[in-house]
Parts: structure tokens; C-alpha cells; sequence
């Protein structure tokens, strides 16, 4: 790791103009989990590093009946996971935050770093957007608001701007009867990173599906919602059947990832094992088995 | 009463110092004028240096040496071929092959200067695959040798014959993958020239006085003017032995610059620098009678070494026959044949070789069995070889709890309500569950290293009577320290706490092999029980005159030697090793124990009694396969470790888990990506070694056989128990869904594929039955 100059801005406006100011040369840090790695094996060489850790704007979790949910963005995942309003409010966002990658990142990670990697190899992007969430930026100028699916742009990239920061996440009140499941599938158990994962948050009146969010990640290079699957189920009684089915269609539109992780051919199956199981496991069809 | 801590759980007696964090690793010295190594390695397979511009480099301010292979010195190193050079010159054979060495007063100003060396290749085709090297135009990754580099050929008794007799003949083909050895402390090595201008090395290794040899030989100086001392080492599982070129590097650098030079390798440099164990192609065909009893088995091992070939010869040799030796064979044949390549070289690792070999033997027994419908505990016991018996190899096996350990490990999983039970499925309609287990032997010693496998103590009793012990061998976090303290206490019957291993160290220490062929405890054990009883000898024969007794009539017990029926008439340790100094002729109480095995080295023609005892092993899984996931899960796990004599319970439970954990990393998730012969994940986030999340609760139990070589009845224990774990994976997929993985990792693809082509041909045979 090369030396740099370790910047502490006590704004958002004092941290965004320093970004500004320092353009490429420097880098931003939240927790920190994958910039030290970055920094270590010099694959990035900033010579400033903006902390962002005394930027009380971006600390909290809070819940508001007619707002929803508002979460800072160096809030770390063990803090979601912990939170007791996400755990009565979001239960599919809190056991998501709680199976984070592993202990050590789970307690030194934060959430608004994990959007700001852009990493699809990873858990909240696809929960947080079958959950309608925003993203807040902000820079020296004001706040501006994107949803997550504008937020979160392909591989690596995202939609902040270079002297903006994420400050916190939204996450709407869900419907009364809207129920939501997160699943991730680990290759082997040895691995950290999901290799498929596929968030579902439906409407539901008992067997029937009212509409439904359905997200796949980690497979494919940004998640994304499959909007033929959720058009197909809206208003659907779901059997074993229909699940199948729409486990089949997102299967097969998707573009999976291809890499030394996992083949394409193999995550496209997994992809529809997974699509399948969370769909009968929401809908009670079965006992929620397998890929946890 | 005996204050013996024998076969009690002790803690390791160096673990309080590690806990604490003061335990001194090699990449915590500091030096004054330390400076820092960095080496820069080859990025290409195979490719000719055109050229190498260090000026650069050089020039960079904090940089004070920059060597290359025309720095020298010249002398190649290896094992059985010396092969290698410290620094490549002229051509490099694997990508991450060792071409500049940076000295500077800042890792990271090391690091920068290494960016700066300006080194031209010419890339050349590369030998990727043992098939491309043995091809008959391929061009010899050495020159002027064709790509065979070892080739072992034997047959004892007739096995065309056995095979014409049996009533099963089977024979198939398994492959093995290489595996990292994974080890918390990467290489590190800090080296310095002394005051009196001897080259002083602290390194991470399994062996101090085979590094110093190394040492004096490629650095072209004598044995005498380096001294090796093995700093605090964090596991080594066979990869800090004698062919990786870190403690080297760092010499060379200290020799170069007159300064002391720290050179630890990061994680990524560890993986390229390291060799990982050696990967096999193994066709097997066994012969067995109606009733399971193997009547022939024959042989074929294609292994890679990849440049350079290192331990892989011993290796392989290890493949080729040692699983023979745990049953009672007549008719053996076996042919092995070392390959180089142009992939990163692979090596010792624990199990050595053995691994390998029994993946294909259990898996293989496993499969015949079922053919046969004969349990496969009934075939592993009717072949297994007793306890007095001289096996087709000529192998003494003085003693052996296989059979107990089967049956320990079977029963403790539950195995007879389990055992291709179709009422087995899991916790989920798409769940299968099934059983397997795998047998192992391993040696405890080994004669082959050099005709000697002997191990000399060296202990004294100070004044307050407590004993400090020197040894060479190595404690590499597998517990020799605490092994030597527990014997040497046992022997003068004094608290654990009033003994004090010293670390290795060439200077000081008595000439050992140090910690490999699971040899410290049975010679490094018998060699501190003769040195606690020469140290006896001594305090009796002082007391005994001072208390005009005969030497018959005295007692040691507790730390006070006395008259037996006489309590009055007593000295304690103390008081004698001080009056052992303080008289006319007197001394200090210090003596060398020694102990050499009653084994002979093998014959040409691989016969003979190589080891003063053999251990054995067994485990036993459960295994749950998702059949739409391919995704294995080990859900229960139990191997029994037979190592004649639990000294600390604790430590051999500690290492049996740690065994199957290693077990199961390399059967399930360890994979080492190579393309092009690049290595593509060198880092623990993309190479997966198990965590506990990855793992059951691990479960272990001792056999305790008692060996009638061993000291107090102990063999080695660290061993053994990594071996059975793979074909047991293995065994209890094939259990579970009935499909067989006989290449190395089970991956989730893998059975997946397998499960699929089961499905068209169930299909198949359907439409035929239609």
C-alpha cells in the first residue's frame, strides 16, 4: 500500500468538495472492506483517502409509518441485521443484512459502500430493489433521490457522480399484505459470495399472488428485476406449477456471468433452482429448503 | 503421586505465548538497519530472459541491492535433481518463478523498485499437461532431458496370475487435484549477517538444520558459518520443508548487502512461491476372491511435479506403494512416472502422497464391495494386516488399531441404520443422504530420508531444578514442544510447568531431521526418554554417594530424589544440580540423549522395514447431496486417529479435526484455477479453504495400540487422519445418489453432470423396458 493523505471532512459539503477538488487521485472510505484490499495489492494508488466517518448525516436507522424506512449510509450490516424497526418492519432485509459475506464484513462493511462498489457478486443490491428502494446522493450543491434500478448502472458502475456521496437509503412502507424472501445460493459453503441470489417481495391473498418485485443477482452482472416473471404472476394462483414456470421464463432472460466462479451454463441452472425455491417457499408450497 | 501429565489434555505449551500475541514469528524481527525483500517473479509459463535492465530500479532512492541469476551464486538446488537456481537465469520454467530480488529500506520502496526492473522475455510454448510432456517431440522443459523426471517400476509375487484367479476384477481411473497448504503464516525468513561474519537466518520452517544445509550448499559457504534458528512457525503442513526459495532469497540478500533482510511473503507470493501437493492421474485395478479378499492390484500413477520437481519423487514414490503395506497382498505391481510441465511446481503436503493413493484405494474397495454384496467394513477388515505381521513390502507393522479405529468411526455416525438405506433421504424431498468411510496407514518415521532416522536431546537441569531442552526438531504448530516437555516431565517426574523447549536452533540444538514424515514423536520421544534417563543417572549417582545409598535403593518422585523406606534421606532436583556444579570435578547437569530406529532402508528393489511404526486411521461421513444443486454437504464427520499412545488427548483430537478439515477443503471446495499456467485465484477470497461455517461439527477418537517401538507406545498423530477423509466424501455421495466422482474436487457441477447422465440412462433403460 502506497502512503496517501487521510482526509476527515466534518460535511458532506466539505467531503464533496474535497471530491471535487481531488478528482481521481482519491478514493472515498466507508467501512473499508474492499478499498484495503484494493489498497494493498495496489490495484488502486489514491494519494487522498476521504473518510467518511465523521459525517453524522450518514449515521442511523429510523422508521416512519408514512415515510418508511431511512437508513444512513455508513450504517454497517450487522447494524441492519440488529436494527430492531428493520427486523419488525423489513424482516426480508434484516435476515438478508444478517448473512452477509461473512462476520468480519458484516461488522465493518457498510451498507452505502456495498451500493457505491457496485460488486454484483454480493447480497443487499437485489433485496434492496424488490424492496423499492432509493438511494439519497449528495454533493456540495443539494440532494438528489434515484431508485435503486437507476442507482445501480452494469458491472462496477454506479450513477454517483464524482463529488457526490450516497448519504442514506429509503426503503418505502411495505403493503399490508406484501411478504418478502431474500435467497442466496453459495456455491459451496466455503464461499462468501453468493453465486445466485434471488429476492421476491409479492403481494399475496393467500394462494394468489396480487404482483410481485422479483430480482435475480449475483449471476448476472447488475441485478435486475425480470418484468416478464412478475407480469406473469400478477394475479396468479401459485402452484407448484406456475412456480416452475416463472423459475423457467427468468432462467431464461437472463445473461448470466461466465467466469472462474461459476460458468454461465451452471448459474443459469441455479438461477431457476433458486427462482423456484423462493417462490414456493413465499408462497408456502414447500418447506423453504435448500440455498439459505 | 506421579506428576506425570501423560495421556492427560494439556494445553500446548507455547499457546499462551501465541494467544498473547508475544510469540516471535520470523516477520517480527526487527533489526537495526533492517532492510526489506521483495522478489519479482516470472509472468509467463515458460519464456526466455532476453534481457534484464535493474538500473532503475537501482537507481530509486532507499533501493541498496537489486539482483538477478547473473548475481549468482550459480548452484542449483533441488532434491533428487538439482535443478534450480535461486534466481532464474536465462530462461524461467513456471509463471511465478523467482527472476530479481529487491533490497530496500521499505517494503513498499522494495515493492516500487520492483515495477522499475525492466526484464525482456521471449514467451515459448508451454507444457501445460502431463499428456503434452510425454508426448515424443514435446522439447524437454529441461534441457537436454526429456519430461520424465523419476519413473518407479516394481512387482512382488505375480499379479497376472492373481488377476487370472480372482473372481472380481475391476479397474478404473481417478485423478487428484493439487492443494495449498493453506498455512495461517505465510513464508518468512529475516536474514543477517553476525558480528563475526556468519550469515544468521530466523525462518518459518519444518527444519532448521535441513534449511542450513540448503543454505551452505546454494550459497556456496560452509555449514558452520550459518546458523539456522526456526522462529515461531505458523503450520507448515509439509510446504515448509526444503523447496520453497524464501530463507534463501533472504541469505542471499544478506550476503549481498552486508545487512539484515526481512523478506515474509504476502498471501499472493505465498501461493505462486509455494508448491502445492502433488497431483495424480491414478489407474487402479484390483483382483478380489468371492469374499472381498484382494488377490492382485496393480498400479499406474501419472503424477506432475511442474518445473521442478523437488519432494514429488518421494512423493510419489509414497503413492506407488505404502497403501499396499495395509493389507495382506501377495501380488503387487505398480509403475509411477513424474512429469515436468511448465505449471507452478507441487510437492510435500501432508499425508505425502498418501492422500492421493487413498482416495482411488477406498473408493475403489467401496465400488467392489458393492459388486460383491459384501460390506465394506467386512472387506477393509478381512485384508487389513495384523499386529506382528511382516507385510508384501516387507513392512513390520509392530502395531495396529484399524479395525478398532473402522469400527469406532462407523458406529459413531450411525452407520449400520444408514448404509444404503433407501429410507435416507434428507432434510428435503430433493435430498439425499448416504455414508462412506475410508482406512488409512501412514508411516510414524521414515528411513529413506538418508539411512539415519534418529533424534538427539539435549537437556539440562538448572539450579533451581527445572530442565531446559534442546531439540531440532520442529515444532510447526502440531505440538512437538509440548510432546517434549510432557516426556521429559514424565521421566524426571517434575511439573510440565519446570520444563522449557527451546526453540530449534543450529547453533545450540543437537542435529535433527525435524518435523516430516510424523517422525518427531516417536524419534524425538524416544530420544527425550534416553536423555531424561541419562539425567537421572546423573542425580542418582550423586545422590547416592551423598547419601551413601546404592543407587538400587533410590526413588524419584515429585522432584525430590530419596532413600525408598528412609523419607528423611533426601535431595531435591535443586539441590542436586547445584551440588553437581558446586565440588571439586563438578558440573552442570547437561546430557544428550539419542535414539535411532531399528529400521533398514528400503532395497532396490523397494523392499525393506523403512519405519519403526506405522500409524493407521479411519473416517467416517454423512453425507447430504442436493440432487438439483449438485451441492455436497458433509453433515456428520468422525475419523479415528490410531496413534498407539494419546500423550495429550486434546492435541491429537486438535489435530484430527484439523485433518478432516483439510480433508474436506480438498475433497469440496480447494481448488487451485490455473490457465495457461497462471495461477487465477491466489487469494483466500477466491480460493476457498473451509471455515467454520463450511464445516460439521468435527468429531474425532483415539485407538490407542500401543507400539512396542514407540516411546511409552505413541506413533505419529498429525498425519494419518487427513487421509481417509476424501474417498469417505466420496464413498458416501456414491452412497447417497449412487453416482461416482472419481476426479478431484467433488464439485457441485460435477455430481450435478453426473446425476443428469444417470437420469438418461434410468430414461433409456425405461424406453428399452417399454
Amino acid at each position: 500500500m502506497r502512503d496517501f493523505d487521510f482526509l476527515e471532512p466534518a460535511s458532506v459539503q466539505e467531503a464533496s468538495r474535497m471530491l471535487a477538488d481531488l478528482g481521481d487521485e482519491c478514493r472515498v472510505m466507508a467501512g473499508g472492506t474492499a478499498l484495503m484490499l484494493a489498497l494493498r495489492q495496489r490495484m488502486l494508488n489514491p494519494t487522498h483517502i476521504v473518510s467518511l466517518a465523521r459525517l453524522d448525516r450518514l449515521r442511523g436507522i429510523a422508521f416512519d409509518a408514512h415515510k418508511g424506512l431511512r437508513i444512513g449510509a455508513l450504517s454497517r450490516h450487522c447494524d441492519v441485521a440488529a436494527s430492531p424497526v428493520v427486523q419488525q418492519h423489513y424482516p426480508m432485509l434484516a435476515s438478508m443484512a444478517a448473512r452477509v459475506a461473512n462476520p468480519q464484513v458484516r461488522n465493518q462493511g457498510t451498507l452505502g459502500g456495498n451500493l457505491c462498489y457496485g460488486d454484483p457478486a454480493t447480497d443487499p443490491p437485489g433485496c434492496l430493489m424488490a424492496l423499492g428502494a432509493q438511494v439519497v446522493l449528495a454533493n456540495a450543491h443539494g440532494e438528489r433521490v434515484l431508485s435503486i434500478e437507476e442507482f445501480l448502472v452494469d458491472y462496477y458502475v454506479t450513477a454517483i457522480e464524482p463529488d457526490e456521496v450516497v448519504v442514506e437509503i429509503r426503503v418505502p412502507v411495505p403493503a399490508p399484505d406484501a411478504l418478502g424472501s431474500y435467497v442466496r445460493f453459495l456455491r459451496t459453503a466455503a464461499e462468501h459470495r453468493p453465486l445466485v441470489n434471488v429476492s421476491l417481495l409479492a403481494r399475496r391473498n393467500g394462494a394468489q399472488c396480487q404482483s410481485a418485485c422479483l430480482v435475480v443477482g449475483a449471476s448476472v452482472p447488475v441485478s435486475r428485476r425480470v418484468r416478464r416473471a412478475e407480469e406473469f404472476l400478477a394475479g396468479k394462483t401459485v402452484t407448484l406449477e406456475v412456480a416452475q414456470e416463472v423459475a423457467d421464463m427468468i432462467a431464461a432472460d437472463i445473461e448470466p456471468l461466465s467466469d472462474s466462479r461459476g460458468s454461465a451454463d451452471y448459474r443459469r441452472d441455479m438461477v431457476r433452482v433458486v427462482a423456484r425455491r423462493t417462490i414456493t417457499g413465499l408462497f408456502g408450497l414447500a418447506s423453504n429448503e435448500g440455498a439459505t | 503421586m506421579s506428576l506425570s501429565t501423560l495421556g492427560t489434555d494439556v494445553p500446548q505449551v507455547n499457546a499462551r505465548s501465541k494467544v498473547l500475541g508475544r510469540a516471535q514469528y520470523a516477520g517480527d524481527i526487527q533489526l537495526a538497519g533492517m532492510l526489506h525483500g521483495k522478489v519479482l517473479r516470472s509472468p509467463y509459463p515458460h519464456a526466455r530472459i532476453v534481457s534484464i535492465d535493474t538500473a532503475a530500479a537501482l537507481a530509486l532512492p532507499g533501493v541498496k541491492a537489486v539482483l538477478t541469476g547473473a548475481d549468482g551464486p550459480r548452484t542449483l538446488w533441488g532434491v533428487h535433481h538439482k535443478e534450480r537456481r535461486i534466481l532464474a537465469e536465462g530462461k524461467v520454467r513456471f509463471a511465478g518463478e523467482e527472476v530479481a530480488a529487491v533490497a530496500a529500506v521499505t517494503e513498499e520502496i522494495a515493492r516500487d523498485a520492483l515495477d522499475l526492473i525492466q526484464v525482456e522475455y521471449e514467451e515459448l510454448p508451454a507444457i501445460l499437461t502431463p499428456e503434452e510432456a510425454l508426448d515424443a517431440d514435446a522439447p524437454g522443459v529441461h534441457e537436454g532431458r526429456n519430461n520424465v523426471s523419476h519413473d518407479i517400476q516394481f512387482e512382488r509375487g505375480n499379479a497376472d496370475a492373481g488377476f487370472a484367479a480372482a473372481h472380481l476384477v475391476h479397474e478404473a481411473t481417478y485423478t487428484t487435484h493439487a492443494q495449498y497448504p493453506g498455512y495461517m503464516e505465510p513464508m518468512a525468513s529475516v536474514a543477517t549477517m553476525d558480528a563475526d561474519g556468519r550469515l544468521q537466518v530466523w525462518t518459518s520452517t519444518q527444519s532448521a538444520f535441513l534449511a542450513r544445509a540448503r543454505l551452505a550448499a546454494v550459497l556456496e559457504m560452509p555449514v558452520s558459518q550459518i546458523r539456522v534458528i526456526q522462529a515461531t512457525t505458523g503450520g507448515g503442513f509439509g510446504g515448509k520443508m526444503i523447496e520453497d526459495a524464501n530463507n534463501l532469497i533472504a541469505g542471499l540478500l544478506a550476503v549481498k548487502t552486508g545487512k539484515p533482510v526481512r523478506l515474509v511473503n504476502n498471501r499472493l507470493e505465498d501461493f505462486l512461491a509455494c508448491c502445492s501437493s502433488l497431483p495424480e492421474r491414478i489407474t487402479l485395478k484390483l483382483g478380489m476372491d468371492k469374499d472381498g479378499i484382494i488377490v492382485a492390484k496393480d498400479v499406474r500413477i501419472i503424477a506432475e511435479c511442474g518445473a521442478y520437481s523437488g519432494l514429488s519423487a518421494e512423493v510419489m514414490h509414497v503413492s506407488a506403494m505404502r497403501s499396499d503395506n495395509m493389507h495382506r497382498l501377495q501380488n503387487v505391481r505398480s509403475h509411477a512416472t513424474l512429469v515436468y510441465t511448465n505449471n507452478p511446481p507441487h510437492g510435500a503436503f501432508r499425508g505425502f502422497g498418501g492422500t492421493q493413493m487413498l482416495f482411488a484405494l477406498n473408493s475403489h474397495i467401496d465400488t467392489m464391495a458393492r459388486m460383491l454384496g459384501v460390506d465394506v467394513i467386512e472387506v477393509h477388515k478381512r485384508n487389513a494386516i495384523g499386529a506382528g505381521e511382516t507385510s508384501v513390502h516387507g513392512w513390520k507393522v509392530g502395531s495396529t488399531g484399524l479395525k478398532e479405529c473402522i469400527d469406532q468411526c462407523t458406529e459413531a455416525i450411525g452407520w449400520a441404520g444408514k448404509r444404503s438405506s433407501t429410507a435416507q433421504t434428507g432434510s428435503a424431498s430433493h435430498k439425499r443422504r448416504g455414508v462412506g468411510m475410508g482406512a488409512a496407514m501412514h508411516v510414524s518415521g521414515n528411513r529413506t530420508i538418508g539411512n539415519w532416522d534418529g533424534s538427539s536431546v539435549m537437556l539440562k537441569i538448572n539450579e533451581d531444578g527445572r530442565v531446559v531442552v534442546h531439540s531440532g526438531e520442529a515444532d510447526a504448530g502440531q505440538g512437538a514442544m509440548t510432546m517434549l516437555a510432557q516426556v521429559v516431565a514424565h521421566g524426571l517426574d517434575i511439573p510440565l510447568a519446570h520444563v522449557h523447549v527451546a526453540i530449534p536452533d543450529t547453533d545450540v540444538s543437537p542435529w535433527c531431521i525435524g518435523a516430516l514424515a510424523s517422525r518427531v514423536t516417536i524419534a524425538g520421544g524416544n530420544a527425550a526418554i534416553v536423555a531424561a534417563g541419562l539425567a537421572r543417572d546423573k542425580l542418582f549417582a550423586l545422590a547416592a554417594e551423598t547419601l551413601k545409598a546404592t543407587v538400587d535403593q533410590l526413588q524419584l518422585a515429585a522432584g525430590v530424589v530419596s532413600v525408598r523406606g528412609d523419607a528423611s534421606r533426601k535431595f531435591t532436583l535443586a539441590e542436586l544440580a547445584r551440588m553437581h556444579i558446586w565440588r571439586h570435578g563438578g558440573e552442570g547437569i547437561q546430557v544428550v540423549g539419542s535414539w535411532d530406529s531399528k529400521t533398514v532402508m528400503h532395497d532396490d528393489k523397494v523392499y525393506g522395514n523403512i519405519a519403526p511404526a506405522y500409524s493407521f486411521a479411519a473416517q467416517a461421513v454423512e453425507v447430504e447431496v442436493d440432487t438439483e444443486t449438485g451441492q455436497v454437504t458433509v453433515v456428520n464427520s468422525f475419523v479415528s486417529d490410531d496413534c498407539g499412545k494419546a500423550f495429550n488427548p486434546q492435541a491429537v483430537h486438535g489435530q484430527s479435526n484439523g485433518a478432516a478439515a483439510q480433508a474436506i477443503g480438498w475433497t469440496l471446495y480447494e481448488h487451485m484455477q490455473l490457465e495457461g499456467g497462471r495461477l487465477m485465484n491466489g487469494n483466500f477470497a477466491d480460493y476457498t479453504m473451509p471455515t467454520a461455517d463450511a464445516l460439521p461439527m468435527l468429531q474425532s477418537g483415539i485407538v490407542e495400540s500401543s507400539d512396542p517401538n514407540g516411546p511409552h507406545g505413541a506413533k505419529g498423530a498429525s498425519e494419518t487422519a487427513i487421509l481417509p477423509g476424501a474417498p469417505a466424501i466420496a464413498n458416501a455421495v456414491f452412497d447417497a445418489v449412487g453416482v461416482r466422482i472419481t476426479d478431484l474436487p467433488i464439485t457441485p457441477e460435477k455430481v450435478l453432470a453426473a446425476l443428469r447422465l444417470q437420469k438418461q440412462a434410468e430414461k433409456q433403460v425405461g424406453v428399452a423396458h417399454a
